[in-house]
């Protein structure tokens, strides 16, 4: 992956979550969501992830954030507003933890792969993955889980969504 | 920058990111939106060791199935949350705090 193409899709992806951390308006948490894993895909397909990162923008960027925006305008308005200075003591808090974590996180891999060995080319995966996931003794299994997993959640979203009749 | 500590880097960023706006939001939304968060960062782990560690497809298997589960994930607790806002005026995660009715 190229500097300039991690250094963009990184930045969008940190500067995204941010601001879902910091907005004070539930709506701009939720934009500030898609910039975020907008991010993370740009990030997958520089690590040759080309597959994965189709499916992040499909599921994520157009599904789940979908559904967040459905779940915004569906509850009340009032409740979505949070003082940005209320954050300002937890944030407070959370900076030394926080530093601590990605210094040791920068340090420890700087010294464990400081000299990353020449990466292989990467390939397109489409091909391997589909294999991958209806090859029996790979991920034939969980795959089929998967998908009654998929099933139950989506079946059980309906059914907890729904207006009951008595009330 | 073809370097794994810079995905690590973001990858711990965002994995802080979302525990802060799980811990500091009161809103069902946001903490939804921070476990979303959690989720991507993990997965962004999983491939950048994937590909960092002998270029193997696993990790991208794992975090095709992390999307796969936080899909599932958001949508039952969407629905959750719009069962409390049934109940309760509000979506206040701290309002509904005992069983049954």
């Amino acid at each position: 992956m190229d500097s300039f193409s991690f250094w963009f899709f990184g930045g969008c992806a940190l500067v995204g979550a941010t601001l879902v951390a910091l907005m004070p308006r539930l709506v701009h948490s939720a934009f500030s969501l898609v910039l975020a894993l907008i991010g993370v895909a740009g990030l997958y397909w520089g690590l040759g992830a080309d597959f994965l990162g189709g499916v992040q923008l499909l599921v994520y960027v157009g599904g789940i954030t979908i559904l967040f925006i459905y779940g915004i305008m569906l509850t009340p308005r009032d409740a979505t507003r949070t003082k940005l200075t209320a954050l300002l003591f937890p944030g407070l808090i959370a900076v030394v933890p926080v530093a601590v974590m990605l210094h040791l996180a920068w340090q420890g891999l700087a010294v464990a792969f400081h000299a990353p060995a020449e990466l292989a080319e990467p390939q397109p995966t489409v091909d391997a993955i589909g294999r991958a996931f209806l090859t029996r003794d790979q991920y034939l299994i969980p795959f089929e889980l998967a998908s009654l997993v998929l099933l139950a959640a989506l079946v059980g979203a309906v059914f907890l969504a729904r207006r009951r009749k008595e009330s | 920058m073809d370097h794994l500590a810079g995905y690590v880097f973001i990858g711990a960023a965002m994995f802080v990111l979302g525990v802060f706006t799980m811990v500091t939001r009161r809103n069902a939304i946001y903490v939804l939106m921070g476990a979303e968060l959690i989720l991507n960062a993990a997965a962004l782990n999983f491939v950048a060791f994937a590909r960092h560690l002998g270029n193997r497809l696993d990790g991208q298997m794992f975090a095709i199935f992390i999307v796969i589960l936080a899909a599932a994930e958001a949508a039952v607790a969407l629905g959750i949350v719009l069962q409390i806002h049934h109940h309760f005026p509000s979506i206040d995660v701290s309002k509904p705090d005992r069983l049954g009715d």
